[in-house]
């Protein structure tokens, strides 16, 4: 009897989990493997109890898309299991992510590596578009990368499909210094081009080893971006000053990307250029992108395996964790789920790794205009 | 081919989205084998239900008639339009019905009615569905409009539901197959004049009666949608077919292997497409509440010795685990700062 139940018991009981490793908003994450292979995995557990309308938006857009999508650029939905009150994605598991790479002053990072890295990151979100889902929240901490080098896209809980076009949606999505200025401006019919514009904003922190244009504010975003990339015309934008939340913010002039990128290529401007275009019409698609002059001009991306990763030399002490935490707090904000970006650390080798990255922290960063 | 060294471009393959879905790889079956999985869930729930009478009383299962594979599918249909009545009354997009009527055929081919009554299920597939098609409501507002039903009998429910579905939450709809090829034919070359939109509505209407029956576990949406299409004008179906696959023969689909499908869906579609008699229901309703599986029916023997068991099993699990902390804290070897703040004693839930 209840064979469903059964299943889900025969399931749960082949995913082991080790220990934790993390904690997001709404989820604890493990290490651990599978029972019968010993393949090391994340398993996700995600408190449903704690929710009067059942099972969460967040968690039910996580599975309901991981579960169709794979391939070599989105993490591996494994598998999922109930256990009384929680949720347990099983994941492929991922080392590190983007973001921790940045910030780890002791890495040096040549252009085919930030080609390699931009190469993955649109093959997956050119797969993601292709299945009209909208990922809405790409940042370098969503970009995982597995102990082979690959890049995958991760943190589907925003995420949504855009298979009826004049529909509504929200735009309180996208982290915000990685937020295209239509969803600033309270734009509400909106495509993949949001999602492009975080693109271009990692392909700029690649670069730069700083978020690119790191606002204080909703209002001050929009600032930080017309300074960097100069007030648009009616005629770079046609419509934007109707859209619902426009504000004047005053007149910037644009400075060229060649300024702060010195070290940079044509190609590699014309390609960031395009991935900031303010028109969202204009701005390059994913599957142009890859077929973009940059992608193909010398030199070649750099074997996934080949890429900088980050190291574990030094053993910092533990209240390093609290110092990173309370650094993250201040960190940018989506006002849809007011989550906090906390991420407790684990392990004494992806402490370390860590705890150097998060000290080069936001402080520092110098202006993003020049 | 080496898909790290080749360029980027290259690894952007064009192949087709249905076919890389969960409902295409796990909810399609053949006309045979869905009547294959029915038969097989009814016995082995007649079985163990007869079972559980027998426990509790000996020679109490001998004169119960239990239902039928069909007699199970009656009743579920019914409740398939119940959904329906449910989202015209809350406004719900189409989208939402549709999933909905999916959840919860997919549900009964993982599970009987002899278990989990099919008006129970319902509200919980409908509310999943309302959350997981990106139209979440919230269950106060939700239940407040229901007669007689408490939140909790939407959730209790919930983890159950969403693992028949095996967290499968995408569903393809034939109602947006139908759309697409309406698009498609306003921008043919040679786009007929004569598109009125009653067409539309009438083809609409046949999709709609086709989530009465099997069809989507047996057909694509877009075969449904074309069928449904087809029936409302035969002529316009046949040149959307034309425009699509003819010269292209590198889908494998031709119109010669198509029509004789959507012959089928037309006729499952004029055959079970409407709501089931309302006397055969009832009949059928009325034996399953002497049938029903105890061990389901709070109260009952069966039911408080499942219970039990189910505490004893909890309780041995729990004693457990604490043995197991108390173990690692000892050990001499062990990380002690990070074993009390990484390992998570507190929640013992899972
Ligand atoms: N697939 C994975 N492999 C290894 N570690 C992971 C994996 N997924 C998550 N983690 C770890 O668990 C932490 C929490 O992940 P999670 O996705 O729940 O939250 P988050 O993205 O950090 O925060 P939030 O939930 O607020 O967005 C991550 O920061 C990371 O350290
Ligand atoms: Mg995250």
């Amino acid at each position: 009897m209840d064979a469903v139940e059964k299943a889900n018991e025969a399931r749960q009981k082949n995913w082991i989990k080790d220990r934790k490793v993390g904690e997001g908003a709404y989820a604890v994450v493990y290490q651990g493997r599978e029972a019968t292979t010993g393949r090391k995995v994340a398993v996700k557990k995600i408190r449903v109890g704690q929710f009067k309308d059942g099972l969460d938006m967040s968690a039910i857009r996580e599975v309901k898309y991981l579960r169709e999508l794979k391939h070599q650029n989105v993490i591996e939905l494994l598998d999922v299991f109930s256990s009384k009150t929680n949720l347990n994605l099983v994941l492929e598991f991922l080392d590190s992510d983007l973001e921790m790479i940045i910030k780890d002053r002791s890495l040096v990072f040549l252009p085919a590596d930030i080609k390699s890295w931009m190469a993955m990151t649109f093959r997956g979100l050119e797969f993601c578009h292709r299945n009209w889902i909208l990922h809405r929240d790409l940042k370098p901490n969503n970009l995982l990368i597995a102990s082979d080098g690959q890049l995958k896209i991760a943190d589907f809980g925003l995420a949504r499909d855009f298979a009826d076009p004049g529909y509504k949606m929200t735009c309180q999505v996208i982290t915000r210094w990685y937020r295209p200025p239509e969803l600033l401006y309270g734009g509400r019919y909106y495509g993949t081009a949001v999602d492009i514009w975080s693109v271009g904003c990692i392909f700029a922190e690649l670069m730069l080893r700083i978020p690119y244009l790191p606002g204080e504010s909703d209002m001050d975003q929009i600032k930080t971006i017309f300074r960097a990339l100069g007030t648009p015309t009616e005629e770079d934008w046609p419509g934007h000053t109707k859209l619902p939340d426009y504000v004047p913010v005053g007149q910037f002039p644009r400075t060229p990307l060649r300024d702060l990128f010195t070290a940079a290529s044509a190609d590699t401007l014309n390609l960031l250029n395009k991935c900031l275009i303010y028109e969202p019409r204009k701005r390059i698609s994913a599957l142009d992108a890859l077929h973009h002059p940059y992608f193909f001009a010398l030199p070649y991306p750099t074997h996934p395996s080949k890429l900088p990763k980050c190291s574990t030399v030094l053993n910092r002490p533990l209240d390093e964790v609290d110092a990173n935490v309370e650094m993250n707090a201040t960190g940018p904000g989506v006002k849809a789920t007011s989550k906090g970006l906390k991420r407790k650390l684990a392990s004494p080798t992806e402490l370390k790794a860590r705890s150097i990255a998060r000290r080069l922290d936001f402080s520092k960063a110098p202006p993003s205009s020049p | 081919m080496d898909s790290d060294s080749a360029t980027p471009a290259e690894t952007v393959r064009k192949e087709p989205l249905f076919e890389a879905s969960t409902q295409f790889r796990n909810w399609r079956f053949s006309p045979e084998g869905l009547a294959r999985i029915r038969e097989r869930l009814n016995d082995v729930a007649v079985a163990a239900i007869r079972n559980t009478f027998e426990v509790d009383q000996p020679g109490s299962s001998s004169n119960v008639a239990f239902l039928d594979a069909n007699e199970e599918v009656l009743l579920v249909k019914l409740y398939l339009t119940m959904i329906s009545q449910l989202c015209a009354m809350f406004r719900f997009p189409e989208e939402v019905e549709a999933t909905a009527v999916s959840y919860l055929k997919r549900f009964y081919l993982k599970n009987t009615v002899m278990d989990w009554h099919p008006k129970n299920v319902m509200l919980t597939a409908l509310f999943l569905a309302t959350k997981t098609t990106n139209n979440p409501i919230s269950l106060e507002a939700y239940t407040s409009h229901i007669p007689k039903t408490a939140s909790s009998d939407v959730l209790d429910l919930e983890f159950l539901v969403a693992q028949s579905l095996n967290f499968e939450f995408v569903v393809w709809h034939a109602h947006r197959a139908l759309w697409g090829i309406w698009l498609d034919l306003q921008s043919l070359p040679d786009a007929p004049a004569n598109l009125s939109p009653s067409i539309y509505d009438t083809a609409l209407n046949h999709v709609r009666a086709s989530r009465l029956t099997d069809a989507e576990l047996i057909y694509s949406p877009s075969q449904i949608a074309l069928a449904a299409f087809s029936m409302a004008t035969p002529e316009l179906a046949l040149q959307w077919a034309q425009s699509k696959f003819s010269g292209n023969e590198s889908n494998g689909l031709t119109l010669d292997t198509i029509f004789p499908v959507l012959e089928l869906v037309k006729t499952m579609i004029l055959r079970d497409g409407h709501a089931p008699k309302v006397d055969a229901v009832r009949e059928v309703d009325r034996r399953l509440k002497l049938c029903k599986n105890p061990e389901k029916v709070a109260g009952s023997k069966a039911f408080v010795a499942k219970q039990v068991e189910e505490e004893r099993k909890a309780e041995e699990k729990r004693n457990k685990k604490v043995s197991e902390a108390q173990k690692e804290q000892s050990d001499p070897f062990g990380e002690t700062i990070q074993s009390t703040s990484l390992v998570d004693y507190g929640d013992d839930d899972d």
